[in-house]
């Protein structure tokens, strides 16, 4: 723990010492009251940009009686969190080189009311760096870079099927970070209108999600074309040890009040898992059954919005996920999941398999459960330009559950923000989204300095 | 030649020089077609190699004040608006890749595209940051004249030339004497009109050693409330040229 934190502290230390070593005056253009062509030095204000946000919230939730977590007895999900967070982000600029850095303080209260934890509380701290980049700019058109980065992209909001790294976008709480991994980057812009970037992932950062597998380190050729009708982006991605994949996004603005676009890839899902029959004691195990295979599947989502006069914007998506589950997988998941659960309670090693299942069951490597998927959603931000409003809902089309979330925002004065974001899911324990939690409500303060 | 008959011959002379001049002047800018005068009044809000500008936006709404400040860096059909103040919407981004929009702020995992009616702040949309090209979004489908303010106008009719465009249909008036937009009307497609603008042009800058002037203030006032006023300032105007990355989705760091 102490090298940990002290490691942390050194990449700190190093940005910092980094940033001071490679700061330069900078020539730059005119200011207000100067005459036009004249020049000053940037203020090194300008060139060192340190903004500090301080969050504080609480979140109540209550987990489904599911056999994904019998009696809250496996996942462990806490009723009530209480979190301080402190999310400063550094950011130097110079003419060839821009560094930045997101280090994270958080501190954590959870108390349980179910499941073996239940009146039991605890407090848990973290200090981190959840990115940091370094970029250098060998011209005007040439940018190479690495650090640990959230890379986002493609104008989907319920999931981002392009983007072979990230399985989370990040829209479902704008309020939680996406964990970040680390990258190297070569972009290179010809013009205007195209960009061509290289990507390699090296490592996972702080985004190790329970995959089935262990990382693997992928590379990315990503090319990017910008035109007045609209904009469009193709991604080749290479995975070690696994085949290619191949992704795609793109847009138009069909006028000023209507947008259209498409996200999509062709991905294998060797590491994914699936249930399959078979002799062992639940009948069926999870199992990565198209890992010898080279079966291609397609993940296609299509949007659309529309800005009403008096500003509210309305987006409607549909998405197909071809490597989620199909309807004979999906029973044989549920039953699967129903026996491992009442295994947990047998104790012996039957319950140590039943564990393992239900770990294999809530991280199956796929984005989705299922095949089928529409989101709707009423967005008005500004309103008496003080308070943003988000109404979302997403329903998987193939097992009718559904979730419903609700974001607002209302700015008091110049530096608070009070926040609020509530989310409902609706059908039973065996589905996608009546699995986990019934309901959850975080609300909270955020402060910038 | 008599020293009479001299004298008058450099009357007719000066008078000549003269006419010819004032001619030559006139004729400067009544040989400019409509297109071209719209593209010079477009000159005094933007510009095709690049312009940085800071505007200061402050609006009342329903008796509400509202600030903010924005860094702006446009060139031709792009700009991109870093937001600065207040703290609370500082590190806030809106790139506008011609009619493509997009929206990135700190804590935002990747920009959201928006469409250019999307709300600013106040009577602003986002349309309004970038508005300087009526010569390439919009058709002249009617000049007249008129006045603003005792000054002389041309009167445009513009009407959206694609579905793209801000605003369905825009009355211009275009200051003869010095070829910029002082006022503006903007009208929805059902033919309503929903605010209008009057523009001032105290900032100075130079095109091709040439000082010109260029937008200082933006007053936009709502059709429908007439108490609901938004104002841009616009300060800091430097004309440089502004590489490709600034516009670069690829570069927007958060």
């Amino acid at each position: 723990m102490q090298t940990t934190l002290s490691k942390k502290l050194n990449v700190l230390i190093i940005f910092v010492l980094l940033a001071g070593m490679v700061w330069r005056p900078a020539p730059a253009l005119s200011a207000e009251g100067d005459s036009p062509g004249s020049s000053e030095i940037r203020k090194p204000a300008e060139a060192f940009r340190f903004d500090l946000r301080v969050l504080s919230y609480g979140i109540i939730q209550q987990s489904s009686d599911s056999s994904q977590n019998p009696g809250n007895n496996f996942l462990q999900i806490p009723r009530y969190t209480g979190n301080l967070e402190f999310r400063p982000d550094l950011a130097l600029k110079t003419d060839s080189l821009d560094l930045m850095a997101k280090p994270r303080l958080r501190l954590e209260y959870r108390e349980w009311e179910e499941g073996s934890r239940e009146g039991r509380g605890d407090w848990e701290s973290d200090l981190y760096v959840n990115e940091w980049l370094a970029r250098w700019k060998a011209n005007e058109n040439l940018f190479v870079s690495y650090g640990r980065e959230n890379l986002q992209w493609g104008p989907s909001f319920l999931f981002s099927p392009s983007n072979p790294f990230f399985p989370d976008n990040g829209r479902r709480n704008p309020y939680e970070e996406v964990p970040g991994m680390d990258f190297g980057r070569v972009i290179w812009i010809p013009d205007s209108a195209w960009t061509v970037s290289f990507i390699a992932n090296t490592d996972e950062g702080r985004n190790d999600i329970n995959l089935p597998g262990p990382f693997e380190r992928a590379y990315a050729l990503k090319m990017d074309y910008q035109g007045r009708e609209g904009y469009g982006s193709v991604i080749l991605t290479h995975r070690e040890n696994s085949e290619n994949s191949l992704g795609f996004y793109g847009g138009v603005t069909l006028s000023d009040a209507v947008l259209v676009y498409a996200e999509g890839a062709m991905i294998r899902h060797d590491y994914a898992l699936y249930p399959r029959r078979d002799g062992s004691p639940f009948g069926a195990s999870m199992e990565r059954i198209h890992a010898d295979d080279s079966t291609v599947q397609p993940a296609i989502l299509l949007g659309s919005s529309y800005t009403f006069a008096e500003g509210g914007t309305f987006t409607g998506e549909y998405a197909y996920y071809g490597p989620g589950y199909s309807g004979a997988e999906a029973d044989r998941y549920y039953v699967l999941r129903r026996k491992a659960a009442e295994a947990l309670a047998y104790g012996g090693p039957i319950s140590g398999l039943g564990r393992l299942t239900l770990w294999q069951t809530v991280n199956t490597g796929l984005r989705h459960l299922r095949r089928n998927y529409a989101l709707l959603q009423y967005n008005r931000n500004n309103i008496e330009d003080c308070i943003d409003l988000t109404f979302r809902w997403t329903q998987n089309l193939d097992d009718w559950s559904g979730q419903l979330t609700a974001l607002g925002s209302y700015i008091l004065g110049n530096h608070i923000q009070l926040f609020a974001v509530g989310t409902v899911n609706g059908g039973r324990g065996d589905t996608e989204f009546g699995g986990l939690l019934d309901y959850q409500c975080m609300m909270g303060l955020q402060y910038t300095f | 030649m008599t020293k009479r008959s001299s004298k008058r011959f450099r009357k007719t002379l000066l008078w000549t020089m003269a006419v010819g001049m004032g001619l030559h002047f006139s004729c400067a800018y009544a040989s400019l077609s409509p297109k071209q005068i719209l593209r010079k009044a477009d000159e005094a809000r933007g510009n095709e190699e690049g312009v940085e500008w800071r505007i200061d936006i402050r609006s009342v709404e329903r008796g509400r004040k509202q600030q903010r400040t924005l860094r702006v860096s446009a060139r031709s059909f792009n700009s991109l608006a870093e937001f600065l103040a207040p703290p609370n919407v500082r590190g806030q981004k809106l790139l506008m890749l011609d009619r493509n929009m997009w929206f990135a702020k700190p804590g935002l995992s990747k920009p959201v595209p928006i469409s250019p009616r999307q709300k600013l702040l106040g009577g602003a949309a986002n349309g309004d940051i970038a508005s300087t090209n009526y010569a390439g979004d919009y058709n002249i489908v009617k000049t007249s004249e008129g006045m603003v303010n005792g000054e002389k106008c041309y009167l445009f009719d513009l009407k959206a030339s694609d579905n793209r465009a801000t605003y369905d249909r825009i009355l211009y008036w275009i200051s003869m004497k010095r070829l910029v937009g002082l006022k503006a009307e903007f009208y929805t497609v059902s033919g309503k009109m929903f605010k209008t603008a009057v523009f001032e042009y105290k900032n100075s800058i130079t095109i091709a050693g040439k000082p010109r002037e260029f937008i200082s203030r933006m007053v936009i006032t709502s059709a429908l409330i007439k108490n609901d006023v938004t104002t841009m300032n616009y300060g800091r105007v430097v004309i440089r040229k502004i590489p490709d990355s600034v516009f670069n989705l690829n570069l927007l760091t958060r």
